[in-house]
């Protein structure tokens, strides 16, 4: 199953995923001891593909990638939030 | 529609979390309602800042970190913000317990943007300290008189009313902000909104967080509406 990771080059910690992640209490984001207590996801707890929460939400270009394929999911791609078959809102 | 709006859209308004409770509500107002105040808002700034930008002299500059101060400065920013971290009281606590963090965490995140503006100011030589802003009245009135004292009384109507004024305006501020970063090449003013940009994005996501998971009844949507009705016709004059 694929796994996302935070890319600190573009995370502004403003820790939005980690609300949303603690909202759904799936709680795979976490604020790491070391090095710099900067908000990491741990990938046994999360849920993706199964859960896209906190990348819908995540307000900062870049910041959570896909580790396998190593592209950006944020903004979210319109597979990651579509494939469900969710109405378009538009 | 303009292409800032149609990004805009695409990239950070219409992603939404599979199964979220509030989101139908939330795509239902930005159809009806925000839309029409977006465009109004992007293109009265786009038309600003096309006017503006043939004269290329400092004056315009000057005048866009003023008005931003004036918008984000520390007096407001505090005392709005402080207000409306009371709108939850002790009974909506457990409920609402991470929207009293994020309102919380605004109130630095609102003063720190007009610092950004007062950094311009300083940089440039037009002021040498920010307490000089607070004796010019250019840095302390904004063309949106009950702006203040409405919004101050959101915490009087429910908690909820705030995620309307993160969801509708800070969509806004993020559409000037992005109008700004693709018609301006100043360094300066590049820097001015720059600077800002994820974190008004941030202020947005947390409207758009909060309707989504929080706005899911009648009761909790209401307030939203209503304070929408007043933003609306505050900023595009949409009644």
């Amino acid at each position: 199953m694929p796994t996302l990771k935070i890319d600190h080059d573009h995370c502004t910690e403003c820790r939005m995923c980690y609300v949303v992640c603690r909202e759904l209490d799936i709680n795979a984001v976490y604020v790491a001891l070391e090095p710099l207590h900067r908000i990491e996801i741990d990938a046994r707890a999360c849920t993706y593909p199964g859960c896209t929460a906190c990348l819908m939400y995540c307000p900062a270009e870049g910041s959570i990638v896909e580790v396998e394929s190593g592209r950006s999911m944020v903004p979210p791609p319109p597979e990651a939030w579509r494939r469900r078959g969710s109405a378009l809102p538009v | 529609m303009h292409t800032i709006l149609e990004e805009f859209l695409d990239k950070w308004v219409w992603p939404t979390a599979p199964g979220a409770p509030g989101a139908a509500f939330r795509w239902r107002l930005t159809k009806e309602r925000c839309l029409k105040g977006w465009e109004i808002s992007l293109q009265r700034t786009v038309d600003e800042i096309e006017k503006e930008l043939p004269r290329a002299d400092e004056a315009w500059k000057k005048a866009r970190a003023l008005r931003g101060y004036s918008a984000e400065g520390v007096h407001m920013s505090i005392k709005q913000m402080s207000a409306q971290l009371l709108s939850v009281d002790l009974d909506g606590q457990a409920r609402y317990i991470d929207l009293q963090r994020m309102r919380a965490r605004q109130i630095w995140d609102e003063c720190k943007h007009s610092k950004l503006h007062a950094d311009v100011l300083i940089g440039k030589g037009w002021v040498t300290h920010e307490r000089e802003l607070m004796d010019n009245p250019l840095a302390n009135i904004q063309p949106l008189p009950a702006y203040f004292g409405l919004s101050m009384m959101f915490p009087h109507i429910h908690p909820l009313a705030r995620a309307a004024q993160n969801y509708c305006p800070k969509a806004i501020a993020c559409l000037g902000i992005m109008a700004h970063l693709r018609l301006v090449d100043d360094p300066l003013v590049r820097h001015e909104y720059l600077s800002q940009r994820d974190e008004e994005r941030m202020h947005y996501m947390e409207g758009k967080f909060q309707i989504d998971m929080y706005c899911t009844t009648p009761e909790t949507q209401r307030p939203v509406e209503e304070a929408l009705d007043y933003l609306l016709h505050q900023v595009a004059g949409i009644r």
